[in-house]
């Protein structure tokens, strides 16, 4: 439950004060915390796509991603709402459109999935090479 | 936005589900396994954005992100065999060298992201001081002018309609243009996944591949329609 | 009428301008071709007697003045002053002096005196009777407009030569008859002979130039003038040269005397006259006898002072025209071609003339040209006549007997014939006599009695080869009858004739002019096979065509008119020996030739030109000086050339003063050298008279017992041989070897540049091409081979390499956004 990846983490430990702080905030968790989720699944999409085989599960990987930067639109929508700025709903709207393009993007790459497998016969990656020197 | 209370333990509870979910997606072995798994972090994001005061967003999400993008992969992945895979015998993450890389990069990036993020709420802290009680103080505030919902058990937010009004007023362009975007994603997908005997009878390949692909496939000469 | 002596050399100009340039083109008729330059030359003729007239007898006589037409306003700014400036180094302490770097100015006009105005008629004169001989002559030739074209201009030169008031005009006029005598000899231009001979003529004549053109610089340099008047007026005050003392005039007097060997063909330049008769014979005639020849005599009359300057000058000219003299009367004794015999014997008259000058009697020396022009042009028409009679036969061997054929020529070349034997009274005997008269007794120079002893001796053997002509062309038998004649009778032919039925044609040499006949004549081309003239003439046959006949009148008309002159023309010169005859030294007053041409020759005892000559009695102390070196002597007359004896020093043995000596009568010794010259012209003519006509045979008996100088006569002193190794072939020989250098060392030096640029490049080229392409080529390579893989391996295809490379610019990105404060604090 704390975030152990936190790079200043060693800066922060310097200064003891700071663990009752972080109780406080992890008990009452803000707009940092939301980020910080969006983060970790924006982190656990990139590392999906760049490690598994199946193309398939590479495209969930990007819906991973994708939804990752939903959150943190929405979790800001929340914070701006709150503290006032009038174009908070932006993010929502956004997250709309993020959803449109997602879906086309999810379709057309299926799409394409499928074609390269009846041509090709195969759906892992690192079969299809053919753009190499 | 400070959460307190009841929201927050949810938020915790659909925060670690979330990135389970997204991990376990990530490293199943079965292409089924990861579609339910995605789709499981995909609705834990959708309580979270609950929680984030965006349900019509929320709704969106389950409904189309879940409803359509999840069930059209299932399909694809039902289309596509993947049969050596289930049985454990195909290697399901690249070479070692590539996993080593990314593995590395994306630590790096883990720790970079946090210190950022880290760094960037101080400032706006710095900019926008607020406490809980204060933050909690003007919820409330907020949620009393709302109108209750059937059975009076809650409140109705004006999430949807604020959407709605923003959506529809400032944002009617990007909207048209999504449709149009949507509409050749549909055209696009229809065309991309064409076989070849649809292409043949609908006339669409060349000559010279018709005759290549005829010595594959002799039906196809049957489908030729005939030349006006 | 003096002021349109201008006219006298442009109207023959003109006439050969339309005859050359329009000749051909209209296809003028020869009628009008002839009548042209006859027309031309005959004005020019007479207005050259008006003229002369006017100057010395006229009402306004300018004579004895030299008369320029400068002063009358024809005068053309030739060479305008500012062209060329002089140093009057020479002249030092004079007037001259201050002005010592003049300006050459030269004007082109014309100087009527006494000298010019006897060439002008001389050459106007004689030229129209050969141009009108030359219009029947050259009837039928293909080239007539050509030949009278040439023959007008040759006119023009030589009367700028004779009429020119300056150095530079006669310059102009030596080389323009030298040109014109090379177009000349040359007519028959398809003749190897012609252009061998016209050729030789031109360089010979070159080499006098040379030595002529030198003789102008100095006189440039030394009087800073050109013009005569004003080179003369300065030349009389320098002192004179003696034998031994050799100064600025003496050189001068040498360059001018070598260019009067090259024109006047004295020895050693004499090579090119004999071989310039392949010339049509008028031009023999008017160039080669009467005119050109002399043109050479009239140069050293004009600059008599110069000569008179420099004792050794005349010594030397004295020598060489004996030398020459007798050189050529004993080549001429052997010799079977008729215009041969009389081209050597022009040869040796003007030796004469050139011993005449040599010893001081300058106006001689111009009589003798006068006399020697008039018998000798018409000794060449009448030889001209005999070869057109002849059908173009010219070897005497085959003539003989044409007395009765050609009664003109006959009659006219007898005039000739004594004339040059010199009986008296026949020109040749006065102009003769009085050259040898003077040679005897000169003052000018030594060894005088040498010089007449040869001149004499060439005299009689002149009488005797003349002779001969006479005897084997007319009297005699009829040899014609028996060898082989007509058309083809040139030597080639004869040779080939007694060689068998051996083809020939007319390349080789030969000798004699190309036969001319009209369509209807039986002679064909000389390259007619024998056999084919054999067959259709027979061997040895005689008819009609080959008889010899007499020339039309325009030939023997002017044959007549130079007899008559031939015969009277001496009487301007009868000398003073004859002054009890006459009653005067020099009879006739301006007419007679002495007194006419005195105003130019200059007296180098009283230092003056026209100075009192003749008149009997010197200035007191000119009488006092020679009465005291001429103890030995007594002379009731006082002889100018006796006063030169104070001029000259003391000239050694003198010849007539022993005489005188002995006869105590200076009458009595002139008559005595006028009988021995009339004794030896008799003899030569006996002895020519005994061997050719009583007894034939006694010449080729003769001729035997003194076989050496009989071949050494007939092969002209193997002179032309020992030319050829010595001059020709040595040059020859030079031009090869500077060829050899030129090809070999110069042009082997740029080819070797050429070479060595092409092996320069090649090195260059192979640097370049392995060296800097190499150097580039491998930097290329290297880099290749170190990054392609690199790059190679970049292109994986591999889609999540890709991928990871866009994560780790989002890392690298994320980085720089927070660098600042990462590390920046």
């Amino acid at each position: 439950m704390l975030n152990f990846f936190t790079p200043a983490l060693v800066l922060l430990l310097q200064e003891g004060g700071r663990i009752a702080q972080m109780k406080q905030s992890a008990l009452n968790p803000d707009l940092s915390k939301f980020l910080v989720i969006g983060a970790l699944l924006f982190i656990i999409g990139v590392a999906g796509v760049l490690t598994r085989r199946n193309i398939i599960v590479i495209f969930m990987s990007i819906e991973l991603i994708l939804n990752a930067a939903n959150l943190n639109f929405i979790a800001f929508s929340r914070y701006l709402q709150e503290t006032g700025s009038a174009n908070a709903l932006a993010g929502q709207i956004f997250t709309v459109f993020v959803i449109v393009v997602a879906a086309a993007e999810a379709a057309i790459g299926l799409g394409i999935v499928i074609a390269l497998y009846r041509n090709k016969e195969t759906i892992w990656v690192d079969e299809i090479d053919l753009l190499k020197w | 936005m400070t959460l307190s209370g009841y929201e927050a333990l949810f938020f915790w509870i659909f925060a670690l589900a979330a990135i389970f979910a997204g991990l376990l997606t990530v490293m199943a072995r079965n292409a089924v396994h990861s579609a339910l798994f995605l789709i499981s972090s995909l609705v834990s994001v959708a309580a979270l954005f609950v929680l984030a005061r965006a349900e019509f967003i929320a709704g969106v999400q389950i409904l189309v992100y879940v409803g359509g993008v999840m069930v059209l992969f299932l399909f694809v992945i039902m289309l596509v065999n993947v049969g050596a895979e289930e049985r454990g015998h195909e290697e399901i993450f690249n070479n070692q060298r590539q996993v080593a890389a990314s593995l590395i990069f994306c630590l790096l990036l883990v720790g970079g992201v946090l210190y950022a993020v880290n760094k960037g709420y101080a400032g706006l802290q710095r900019l926008h001081p607020t406490t809980a009680d204060t933050a909690a103080q003007q919820q409330s505030a907020r949620e009393s002018s709302y109108a209750t919902s059937a059975t009076a058990a809650s409140k109705i937010t004006k999430d949807a309609e604020g959407v709605g009004n923003s959506l529809y007023r400032y944002a009617s362009l990007p909207f048209e243009i999504a449709s149009v975007l949507l509409l050749v994603a549909i055209i696009g997908s229809v065309m991309l996944a064409r076989t070849l005997r649809q292409e043949a009878s609908a006339d669409d390949l060349g000559p010279e591949v018709l005759k290549v692909e005829i010595v594959n496939d002799p039906e196809l000469a049957n489908l030729e329609p005939q030349s006006e | 009428m003096q002021k349109y002596i201008w006219l006298v050399p442009l109207l023959p100009l003109i006439g050969a301008a339309i005859n050359g340039l329009l000749g051909r083109k209209f296809r003028f008729s020869e009628t009008l071709i002839g009548g042209i330059a006859v027309g031309s030359v005959a004005l020019a003729f007479l207005i050259s007697v008006a003229a002369v007239y006017s100057y010395g007898f006229g009402g306004h006589a300018e004579w004895p003045k030299p008369y320029v037409t400068s002063q009358d306003g024809f005068s053309f700014d030739w060479i305008p002053g500012g062209a060329v400036r002089i140093n009057q180094g020479a002249h030092e302490g004079t007037a001259a002096e201050a002005s010592r770097f003049a300006l050459l100015n030269v004007e082109w006009s014309y100087q009527l005196d006494p000298l010019s105005s006897i060439f002008m008629l001389i050459v106007t004169g004689v030229g129209l009777c050969i141009f009108v001989f030359a219009t029947g002559y050259m009837h039928g030739e293909a080239g007539y407009y050509r030949f009278f074209a040439y023959m007008g201009l040759f006119m023009f030169a030589m009367l700028v030569l004779v009429m020119g008031s300056n150095f530079l005009m006669m310059f102009v006029g030596w080389e323009g008859v030298g040109l014109c005598s090379y177009l000349l000899i040359g007519y028959y231009f398809d003749r190897q002979e012609a252009a061998n001979a016209s050729r030789k003529a031109f360089i010979t004549n070159r080499i006098g130039d040379f030595g002529f053109a030198l003789a102008i610089f100095g006189i440039i340099a030394a009087f800073g003038s050109a013009q005569y008047t004003e080179v003369f007026n300065q030349a009389k005050g320098y002192p004179i040269e003696l034998l031994g003392h050799w100064g600025i005039l003496s050189w001068i007097a040498l360059g001018l005397f070598v260019g009067a060997c090259g024109k006047s063909a004295q020895l050693p330049l004499h090579v090119w006259l004999p071989d310039a008769m392949a010339g049509p014979t008028p031009v023999s005639a008017l160039i080669h006898a009467a005119t050109m020849v002399t043109a050479g005599l009239y140069m050293v009359t004009r600059t008599n002072v110069i000569f008179q300057h420099s004792q050794t000058m005349l010594l030397v000219v004295a020598l060489v025209g004996a030398a020459t003299a007798i050189f050529a009367a004993t080549i001429g004794i052997t010799q079977n071609d008729i215009k041969r015999v009389l081209a050597y014997s022009t040869v040796s008259q003007l030796g004469f003339m050139f011993m005449a000058c040599g010893v001081g009697a300058f106006v001689i020396g111009i009589f003798h040209v006068m006399t020697h022009a008039f018998f000798k042009a018409l000794m060449f028409l009448g030889a001209g006549s005999v070869i057109h009679g002849m059908h173009h036969e010219q070897d005497m061997r085959r003539m003989g007997g044409l007395k009765k054929y050609m009664p003109y020529t006959y009659w006219t070349f007898m005039a000739g014939w004594l004339a040059i034997c010199g009986v008296i009274p026949f020109s040749g005997f006065w102009s003769k006599d009085e050259i040898l008269w003077n040679a005897a007794s000169t003052t000018h120079i030594p060894l005088g009695w040498i010089v007449w002893l040869v001149g004499t001796i060439a005299a009689t053997c002149t009488a005797f080869y003349m002779t001969r002509l006479m005897a084997m062309t007319f009297w005699g038998k009829e040899r014609f009858l028996e060898q082989p004649a007509g058309g083809e009778a040139d030597e080639a032919h004869a040779a080939a004739y007694t060689k068998g039925m051996a083809p020939h044609d007319a390349t080789r040499a030969a000798a004699g002019d190309r036969p001319r006949h009209e369509p209807g004549e039986h002679v064909g081309p000389v390259h007619e096979d024998v056999a084919h003239h054999v067959a259709t003439h027979g061997h040895g046959e005689h008819h009609g065509a080959h008889m010899p006949h007499e020339s039309p009148p325009s030939m023997w008309v002017p044959l007549v008119a130079l007899a008559v002159l031939a015969t009277i023309g001496g009487l301007i010169g009868i000398g003073p020996a004859f002054r009890t005859v006459t009653g005067s030294e020099h009879p006739g007053g301006r007419l007679n030739i002495s007194t006419w041409l005195k105003p130019i020759i200059w007296n180098p005892s009283t230092r003056e030109f026209n100075s009192a000559e003749g008149t009997g009695h010197e200035a007191a102390p000119a009488e006092a000086a020679h009465a005291e070196t001429a103890a030995a002597t007594s002379e009731t007359g006082g002889e100018a050339a006796h006063g030169t004896a104070a001029a000259y020093g003391d000239t050694g043995y003198n010849l007539a003063h022993t005489i005188e000596g002995a006869t105590h009568s200076e009458l009595a010794t002139e008559w005595l050298f006028i009988i021995i010259s009339l004794v030896v012209a008799g003899i030569g003519m006996l002895l020519g008279g005994l061997f050719y006509v009583w007894r034939p045979a006694l010449a080729g008996v003769w001729a035997q017992r003194l076989r050496p100088l009989y071949n050494a006569s007939y092969n002209k002193y193997w002179v032309d041989e020992f030319y050829g190794w010595a001059v020709t072939r040595r040059t020859m020989d030079a031009a090869r070897a500077v060829f050899r250098f030129d090809s070999g060392i110069v042009d082997g030096i740029v080819n070797g540049l050429a070479w060595l640029s092409r092996q320069v490049s090649l090195v260059v080229g192979a640097i370049d091409k392995y060296i800097v392409d190499g150097l580039v080529n491998t930097v290329a390579a290297f880099i290749m081979r170190l990054m392609s893989p690199l790059f190679r391996a970049a292109q994986t295809g591999f889609t999540q390499n890709y991928a990871l490379v866009m994560v780790l610019g989002l890392m690298i990105a994320v980085a720089i956004f927070f660098a600042r404060d990462i590390f920046g604090r």
